[in-house]
């Protein structure tokens, strides 16, 4: 009996196996017809109509819930429902994209997320409608858009850098903004504060822990990458090592206060003598005038100059933060999507509506060039802010985000916080880093780094 | 000789066997169905995603033991590791205390409304963690929170403690606590119901001879009523663990993992690695090596249980 | 004599004690329900009060009209009614059948060994099968629909010993072998015998079924993708968003959840306790 008793049990896991390797088979087979039939393309319509629902957040998602009663004035069969979407909307549009069913007909990411969705080979081919775009938005964007080529997705706003600065504060210690030119006129400037303050004013916030969107600044200015053309890991070089030592440059001298980005003395800098200057993007502007509102007592006196070069004559610009909209392959009514965000995206209107209400920077070139751009801020001190900002952003160097983008950027980070924390030891950082980078990303490393040829070091 | 219907060959008798009792087959035969579509073949195909890096949506590579490796120094998996140690740490011995005592009161005769005592003690269990995860994040509201409230309340009477308002749900360190808190809160009464099984199944008669020796409560509970818990202790002890290392919803609501990644355990780390990341071959990697080590764990333990009872 | 004579009083201080004891710490407990309670009916502003009210004056409505407006709560609550309904009702039916083989045809060849690897299954944790059950679900196009809620889990191990040991103690084996020389069908004595007699343990598995499907937050997070099929919890979940949480509408929502369990659980306390236990003692 135990023989037999064996024997079921036998045919019992055979016939289990049996069914679990069918399941394999049918599961590797290679064929995906579904994966081919989605990633489709546009074909746009003069009268889209239907319902097309938008996935966005925070004040993006305000601004477009404000454009879509002015878009659905010229598009009057087509209904925009936008979805301030609520907690983990990355996690459940990933899920929805994998599933194939579920995701919203246009949804916003962050430029610097936008390769790894697209990689994900889900987004529409929006190749051949955004052709006539091409010279409109920063050459920049666009890479950040493009895969193999094809494009699919649109930039939307972008964070053009400057540096905000308290004008009382120069004054009182004799600092001409328009003098700095260089991050070393910086540094020097800030140097000036710090004595002339009794060391009670430092120039910028840079902690150790927030150090890498200036890093990014800085190898945007002087062409760096962390990628290659290749998606090869490309962080260890010359451009990198030169950033890394304005960096070390900034920290020696005393000048910065070791605050995390956003933090409670970050926020509180904003209204007291601590901090003199804010390097950041555009979008900071709002932040300031928000924060600033909430304080009591007298307001600091605002004004902005553009980002130092690292050498004179050196670039102006760098790109920090900007969201592009996609649209999902699984929407049904893509003809109305494309509608939606070619108004929204690729006309003055769409882009100077939002300009106005939610003080998005457009990053489409021709919204830059109207007369709206050249207005006057009376919270600046009556600078033409935007002007400003909107200067030479089609010089802003472009940067290969690839997929692995976000996952590198989390390595670059870390390293940099433990090599603030550690004494600045810039020795080996980028080869030490481009090394984790090549274990944990599972790239190859660029030819032309010395970390590449490793084990060779002296 | 028409013996063929008497002397069969195995074969034949199994054959009979099996036809006989088909409706067994049949009856049972859904849970193998079932089981081979979402329990086997997932586990099988979990395993082959270990060795693989793939995103669920895009093509898939073979990588050999690389999954292996970068688990080596991951450093959120390490936190995650230490995370899920420090919780079950500072939940399970006040569960474990607090679940002992509530089953040794209700386990007193004269106690009146038993049920009801046990029914309060034991409703959490069975609420939604979704919506109950979001009463205790108002409960641990730093600045607007009852419970901040109650210990400056407290500062009136106990002025000598000088308690400070505590940022449970801001601070990495205090994020820990307040999931702990959530989850006592949470399992207690589950672990009480066991305990008082376990102690309703200790046969009253050795109380009453040990009563007759002279025995008193303490000597009682020290050499009758612990040493025949173990097993009862041992099956909670067991139900932690594995509730610690796999903890879900708790987390996810309460903190989703932060601030930073201060409570992120086992169970939100899978997740997030899966569903956020959508690292599938990765996350099955991690998810195998640690239900392995899980599993020889519980396995080690029982086994040493066995061999006690065995002893004893 | 003196500590004799004593005795009584100091018990019955000791009892009183004990007996307050106890019921601040069940007040404890039921704390968070009674939050939950009053917060539903207190607006935005109300629950973030310091120093806290303790009863909302005035008491709101709002909230309910508000979640009624802005979420699509009837078709959540129908939705959680079909998938836990669906999977309970499958679960009983699938267990108890299952159940009533193992403990009915031990002469079934492999039946030893079988029952085994049923209980043996008990031992694998979800969370490694979670990704391929997830793909499974996206190759039979089940993402986003009720089966995948209902459908995987339904013949649970543990359903399954639970309903054997019970038929096991509790249904005769006369009266199965008096009903098949009547003639009856096996089905038909599964469905007109044992079924009738397992009537308790069948309350005991369906209402912790009940629970833990209709607590389910993470796999219906994974599988429901629309607004129109989302559980309960799940758009409970999603009220939480980044910018400002509708403390109001989702502590009402929250009631609405949490109020048919705790119905379920005090009508069928002892059902549940007792599966709870019988899963310890079994190990």
């Amino acid at each position: 009996m135990n023989n037999l008793q064996r024997n079921g049990l036998v045919g019992g896991m055979i016939a289990c196996c049996g069914v679990a390797v069918a399941l394999w088979l049918w599961h590797t087979a290679p064929k995906r017809e579904g994966a081919s039939s989605l990633t489709t393309s546009v074909t746009p319509s003069a009268h889209p109509e239907g319902k097309v629902t938008v996935w966005s957040w925070n004040i993006a998602a305000k601004s477009l819930k404000h454009l879509a009663p002015v878009f659905e004035r010229t598009q009057p069969a087509v209904k925009v429902d936008v979805d301030m979407t609520g907690a983990r909307m990355q996690t459940r549009l990933m899920l929805s994209l994998a599933a194939g069913v579920g995701a919203p007909d246009v949804s916003q990411f962050e430029l610097t997320d936008a390769p790894r969705y697209i990689a994900t080979g889900r987004l529409t081919d929006l190749t051949s409608v955004a052709a006539k775009y091409k010279t409109m938005f920063p050459a920049s964007l666009w890479d950040n858009c493009t895969w193999h080529g094809r494009v699919y997705a649109i930039p939307w706003d972008m964070g053009p850098c400057g540096v905000f600065y308290k004008r009382d504060l120069f004054q009182r210690y004799g600092i001409d903004p328009a003098k700095i030119e260089t991050w070393d006129d910086y540094i020097a400037a800030g140097k000036t504060i710090f004595q002339r303050s009794g060391g009670r004013t430092k120039m910028l916030p840079l902690g150790s822990n927030s150090l890498r969107p200036m890093f990014e600044m800085l190898i945007q200015q002087n062409g760096g990458q962390v990628f290659d053309d290749q998606g090869r890991i490309a962080i260890d070089s010359p451009q990198a090592r030169e950033a890394l030592s304005v960096l070390q440059k900034m920290r020696a001298a005393g000048i910065c206060s070791d605050t995390a980005l956003w933090s409670q003395e970050f926020l509180a800098g904003l209204n007291d003598e601590s901090i003199a200057t804010y390097p950041i993007a555009v979008w900071f502007a709002g932040t300031i005038k928000d924060t600033v509102k909430d304080f009591a007592g007298k307001k600091a006196d605002w004004g902005v100059f553009r980002l130092p070069a690292l050498t004179p004559g050196g670039l102006h610009v760098a790109n920090l933060g900007g969201s592009v909209l996609v649209i999902p392959a699984q929407c049904r009514n893509k003809a109305a999507a494309w509608a939606f965000v070619e108004y929204a995206l690729c006309t003055k209107e769409g882009q100077l509506t939002q300009y106005k209400s939610m003080s998005l920077f457009p990053a489409f070139l021709p919204a830059l060039q109207t007369p709206t751009m050249d207005e006057t801020d009376p919270f600046f001190g009556g600078q033409q802010v935007s002007r400003l900002f909107a200067t030479d952003v089609t010089k802003i160097s472009r940067m290969n985000r690839t997929p692995a983008w976000g996952e590198a950027i989390r390595y670059l980070d870390q390293e940099l916080s433990q090599w603030a924390a550690g004494g600045m030891q810039s020795d080996g950082f980028f080869e030490n880093l481009a090394l984790k980078m090549h274990k944990r990303l599972d790239l190859p490393i660029a030819p032309q780094s010395p970390a590449a040829s490793l084990g060779r070091q002296p | 000789m028409n013996t063929p219907a008497v002397v069969r060959t195995p074969g034949q008798r199994l054959r009979s066997d099996l036809w006989r009792h088909r409706h067994f087959y049949l009856f049972i035969s859904p849970f193998f169905i079932l089981f081979a579509l979402f329990g086997l073949y997932p586990l099988l195909f979990s395993l082959y995603l270990s060795f693989v890096k793939w995103d669920g949506m895009t093509a898939m590579h073979w990588v050999g033991l690389a999954n292996f490796r970068s688990m080596l120094d991951d450093e959120i998996l390490r936190r995650a590791l230490v995370n899920t140690l420090l919780i079950g740490l500072l939940y399970v011995p006040p569960m474990m205390i607090m679940a002992f005592l509530f089953a040794q009161l209700l386990n007193l005769q004269w106690l009146k409304m038993r049920a009801l005592y046990r029914a309060a003690f034991f409703l959490p269990c069975v609420t939604p963690m979704a919506v109950i995860a979001v009463v205790f994040g108002l409960i641990f509201s730093a600045e607007k929170g009852v419970l901040n409230y109650a210990l400056l309340q407290l500062n009136h009477l106990l002025p000598f403690l000088h308690l400070q308002p505590i940022p449970w749900l801001t601070s990495e360190n205090w994020s820990k606590v307040a999931v702990a808190i959530l989850v006592v809160w949470r399992w207690t009464g589950y672990n009480m119901v066991l305990m008082l099984a376990g102690l309703q199944g200790i046969p009253a008669d050795y109380y009453e001879a040990a009563m007759v020796d002279g025995a008193n409560t303490l000597q009682r509970m020290r050499h009758i009523t612990l040493p025949l818990m173990r097993p009862t202790f041992r099956f909670c002890g067991v139900l932690s663990l594995l509730g610690t290392i796999y903890m879900f919803d708790e987390i996810f609501v309460l903190t989703s993992g932060g601030p930073g990644t201060s409570s992120t355990n086992l169970g939100l780390y899978l997740f997030n690695i899966s569903f956020n990341d959508f690292r599938f071959g990765y996350a099955s990697c991690v998810g195998y090596t640690v239900a392995t080590v899980v599993f020889i764990g519980t396995l080690i333990v029982s086994r040493r249980s066995r061999q006690e009872t065995g002893v004893a | 004599m003196q500590t004799q004579r004593n005795l009584p009083l100091q018990r019955t201080i000791g009892r009183a004690l004990l007996t307050i004891a106890l019921t601040l710490l069940a007040l404890l407990f039921i704390f968070p329900f009674y939050w939950l309670l009053l917060s539903a009916f207190k607006t935005q502003a109300q629950i973030f009060t310091m120093p806290p009210q303790w009863l909302p004056h005035p008491a709101t409505v709002r909230n309910f009209v508000d979640l009624y407006r802005e979420t699509n709560l009837p078709r959540a609550l129908l939705n959680s009614i079909i998938n836990s309904g669906g999977h309970v009702l499958l679960a009983l039916f699938l267990c108890s059948l299952a159940g009533y083989a193992f403990a009915k045809y031990p002469q079934a060849p492999g039946h030893g060994k079988l029952f085994a690897f049923v209980l043996g299954t008990m031992m694998i944790p979800g969370a490694v099968t979670l990704i391929p059950t997830f793909l499974v679900m996206v190759k039979l196009h089940w993402i986003n629909t009720y089966w995948a809620m209902i459908i995987p889990g339904a013949a649970g191990a543990f359903g399954i010993f639970w309903m054997r040991q019970y038929i096991a103690a509790n249904v005769p084996d006369d009266l199965i072998h008096a009903a098949r020389i009547d003639g009856c069908s096996e089905f038909g004595i599964y469905y007109r015998i044992v079924l009738p007699i397992a009537k308790p343990a069948l309350a005991a598995l369906g209402i912790m079924q009940l629970i833990s499907s209709w607590n389910n937050l993470m796999w219906a997070f994974i599988v429901l993708r629309t607004a129109d099929m989302l559980t309960l919890p799940v758009v409970i979940y999603l009220l939480q968003g980044e910018m400002r949480t509708p403390y109001g509408m989702l502590m009402a929502g929250g009631l609405l959840t949490t109020l048919p369990l705790v119905l379920a659980f005090l009508l069928f306390q002892k059902q549940f306790i007792s599966g709870i236990t019988a899963g310890a003692i079994k190990q």
